[in-house]
């Protein structure tokens, strides 16, 4: 299975890191868009097929948070995969965000963090990632 | 300002630069880095229970190196990404240290980095609530708390300034 990922951050700077760590975790990766805000983000979610969403907190014009309950709201897109990728601290944020069923990732983040998240969110398990041999972690530290 | 305070901003700045940066900085600085200029800042405002914002400084030999690992190679001669990176490690830095000195319950929001350009002198001196600095390469970094107004009766200064 190789994923089709929308990444969701105001920073380009930010979109480019995510990204690049997302190739260097070794999960399969068909498509990857991108979008700079929450708005943006739906409208992408509406015109193309994704399997998991990388999404930051604060953001212009829709921050994560409204996006994700719009995207819970949606039929089409209730059950995505949601990973919030934020330096976002408050436990009363961190906890409405899981409440809405995204999983979280701490910024900064090494790919080995990040494929382990989206192993976890996803539910897609090591061995349909990389084969029965995979290892377990490649300790690498991007 | 507690020395807990400044040794978790050093913790996080020296983790940022690591793990963001992919540059592994000198906790201790050399004379030479000591003695280095801080040529750049960019600012992270935000606002909550406090309100302030977090000043990263950095040497300009600090930026390339900074853009080439977090941009690619090709990208190292880009002055405006090199802001741009050096943006995105002010708010990281700020997200994390936020936490770390009001508490996990708070909440805070956080505005767009803003390049301040090229600085030759620090005009919060009077405000800044504590500092950390790391020696990089020939040059340094320095990150800076600044808080704003009366903040006095809030139980997060207090645990702040203690």
């Amino acid at each position: 299975m190789a994923f089709n990922v929308l990444v969701v951050d105001d920073s380009a700077v930010m979109r480019t890191m995510v990204i690049r760590t997302l190739k260097m975790s070794g999960v399969p990766i068909a498509n990857i868009y991108q979008a700079g805000n929450g708005e943006d983000g739906l409208n992408m979610l509406h015109e193309q097929w994704v399997d998991l969403l990388l999404l930051d907190v604060n953001m212009p014009i829709m921050d994560g948070e409204e996006m994700l309950q719009h995207v819970r709201a949606n039929p089409d897109t209730k059950d995505l995969s949601v990973i919030v990728v934020s330096t976002e601290g408050s436990e009363i944020r961190l906890a409405n965000l899981q409440a809405l069923g995204a999983s979280v990732v701490r910024k900064p983040f090494t790919p080995v963090m990040l494929r382990n998240v989206i192993i976890q969110a996803t539910g897609v398990t090591d061995v349909e990632y990389y084969g029965a041999g995979a290892a377990s972690d490649s300790g690498s530290d991007f | 300002m507690s020395n807990t305070t400044e040794q978790a901003l050093h913790r996080i700045l020296a983790a940022t630069f690591e793990e963001l940066g992919l540059i592994v900085p000198d906790v201790e600085l050399s004379p030479r880095q000591s003695a280095s200029s801080l040529d750049f800042a960019v600012s992270v405002a935000f606002r909550g229970p406090v309100s302030g914002r977090l000043v990263l400084r950095a040497s300009a030999c600090v930026l390339p190196e900074l853009a080439a690992n977090m941009l690619g190679a090709d990208q190292e001669h880009d002055q405006s990404l090199q802001q741009d990176a050096l943006g995105e490690l002010a708010n990281v830095i700020c997200g994390n240290f936020l936490p770390q000195v009001a508490g996990a319950s708070a909440v805070f929001v956080l505005s767009a980095p803003q390049w301040q350009g090229e600085v030759a002198n620090n005009n919060d001196n009077c405000s800044v609530k504590a500092r950390a600095a790391l020696g990089v390469g020939e040059g340094r970094a320095v990150a800076e708390l600044v808080l704003f107004g009366d903040l006095s009766n809030t139980a997060e200064f207090r645990a702040i300034a203690a």
